[in-house]
């Protein structure tokens, strides 16, 4: 049996003793912080919380932070200052891609888990890849255009 | 709110120890349990009974093929693990593809979608197609029912308090052509209006197998051998002529809508009859679009 929940949090290992029911999404705001994701919906439907866990984005709205034990996690804190972060930043912002901001964090690391995948994504891709983000801003089109944006200047990082 | 109990097991023994022991609610991905006890931002959700969180077992994890065909699903296995696995049937597939949003679908897993009994549930729709077995174990041993037995109706399961879903197990299948429609208000992030699966084994010029479920059209999601054995072992030919019987008797006895029922019946009848339509016009073997 587990007693307590130990994952890495942008690099950094941590022990977590609390209720392993809290949604994951409350222990990264409230216990380490972490704002940058934002609570959308909470029914994992809108993406404003997204994360990435082991490579893959996910809501941690609905997750319980008990399920995460020997996860790697990345907040939007975790690649802001990463050269593929800023990439993606400064294509949005280049882009025009941000109205309220509101939905941008789970945006940019929706984008980043597309790039990392798919580095030089077509419109439909890249619409697939947002699909999980919604928007009540932009209409998504500069969000779209400014993605683009970031798989072109950023190719060689996206490549690998 | 009192808060309740939660274990985290390493292994499957011990949770399996556990559920006998305290008939602990299981919670796998979290998708439909965190929501359906949430209680807003910031507070702990309201769960009614103790929490076994099973997220870690390995024993429930991985997708393998055996030699007959026969394919094994850990039940911790994600929609997205099963949607890009190259050994899982194609009905699955799609499936699996079309749920939620992308992150929803690196959680979510098909142990629960299966355990949380929703018609709407995504795949168990393709599962009872395809026969698939579920393998329920606990401390005294396993036991295996269809999916199609083992969902009983809306959130109502045959799972004992003592049982664990491990394994999804799918029989090797033979169909020359396969269709699979999921209405939902948009293309992704949708929850499913109405879907369908459809799949024929046609060998010269015999309808060899037919095979339908509905999902989100009645308290579960609704096949019928017998409506299917109208069409099984006649000639494509005649399927013209049997198709409006077929129709008739899915569209009005099969499937059991609750909310608005003639759009239900009446999308489900054009669906079907396309696929039927298809195979008599010779469309070539695989996915019928």
């Amino acid at each position: 049996m587990y007693n307590d929940v130990r994952f890495t949090l942008n690099g950094q290992p941590m022990v977590y003793t609390g209720n392993p029911l809290r949604r994951l999404l409350d222990v990264l705001r409230e216990d380490y912080g972490l704002t940058g994701s934002k609570e959308g919906c909470g029914e994992g439907e809108c993406g404003a919380c997204s994360i990435i866990k082991n490579g893959k984005l996910v809501t941690p709205c609905i997750i319980p932070v008990g399920s995460i034990q020997g996860a790697e996690l990345l907040t939007i804190e975790g690649i802001r200052d990463t050269e593929k972060g800023k990439c993606i930043i400064e294509a949005y912002a280049e882009g025009g891609a941000v109205q309220c901001g509101f939905c941008i964090p789970g945006m940019v690391m929706a984008t980043y888990v597309l790039l990392n995948e798919n580095p030089d994504p077509t419109e439909d891709e890249i619409r697939l890849g947002i699909s999980g983000n919604l928007c009540r801003c932009t209409g998504y089109d500069l969000i779209v255009e400014s993605i683009h944006l970031a798989a072109q200047k950023g190719a060689a990082l996206w490549k690998k | 709110m009192e808060e309740v109990k939660c274990y985290m097991p390493q292994t499957l023994a011990e949770a399996l120890q556990i559920r006998k022991d305290t008939g602990a609610q299981p919670l796998a991905g979290g998708s439909d349990l965190m929501v359906a006890n949430s209680r807003g931002a910031g507070i702990v959700p309201g769960f009614k009974k103790p929490i076994l969180i099973i997220s870690n077992l390995p024993e429930l994890k991985g997708i393998r093929q055996l030699e007959d065909g026969t394919v094994e699903i850990g039940a911790l296995s994600t929609s997205w693990e099963i949607h890009t696995s190259p050994v899982t049937h194609p009905l699955l597939k799609d499936a699996a593809s079309r749920m939620g949003a992308i992150a929803l679908r690196n959680s979510a897993t098909i142990g629960g979608n299966i355990g949380n009994a929703s018609p709407k549930g995504d795949m168990p729709q393709p599962l009872i197609l395809l026969d698939a077995e579920v393998v329920l174990q606990s401390v005294d041993g396993e036991r295996r029912m269809k999916v199609d037995d083992f969902i009983i109706k809306t959130k109502v399961t045959a799972i004992r308090d003592d049982e664990l879903i491990t394994k999804v197990v799918i029989p090797p299948q033979k169909f020359t052509h396969i269709f699979f429609r999921k209405i939902g208000m948009r293309r992704s992030n949708a929850i499913s209006k109405l879907t369908l699966s459809a799949a024929a084994n046609i060998q010269d010029g015999v309808v060899v197998d037919f095979r339908a479920s509905s999902g989100a059209a009645g308290p579960k999601v609704e096949r019928s051998r017998e409506v299917e054995s109208l069409l099984i072992g006649h000639k494509v030919a005649e399927l013209p002529d049997l198709k409006g019987a077929f129709l008739d008797a899915w569209c009005s006895d099969v499937i059991a809508p609750h909310a608005m029922p003639e759009y239900r019946r009446n999308a489900t009848r054009r669906m079907l009859e396309y696929f039927i339509d298809s195979l008599v016009a010779g469309h070539p073997e695989g996915r019928v679009e």
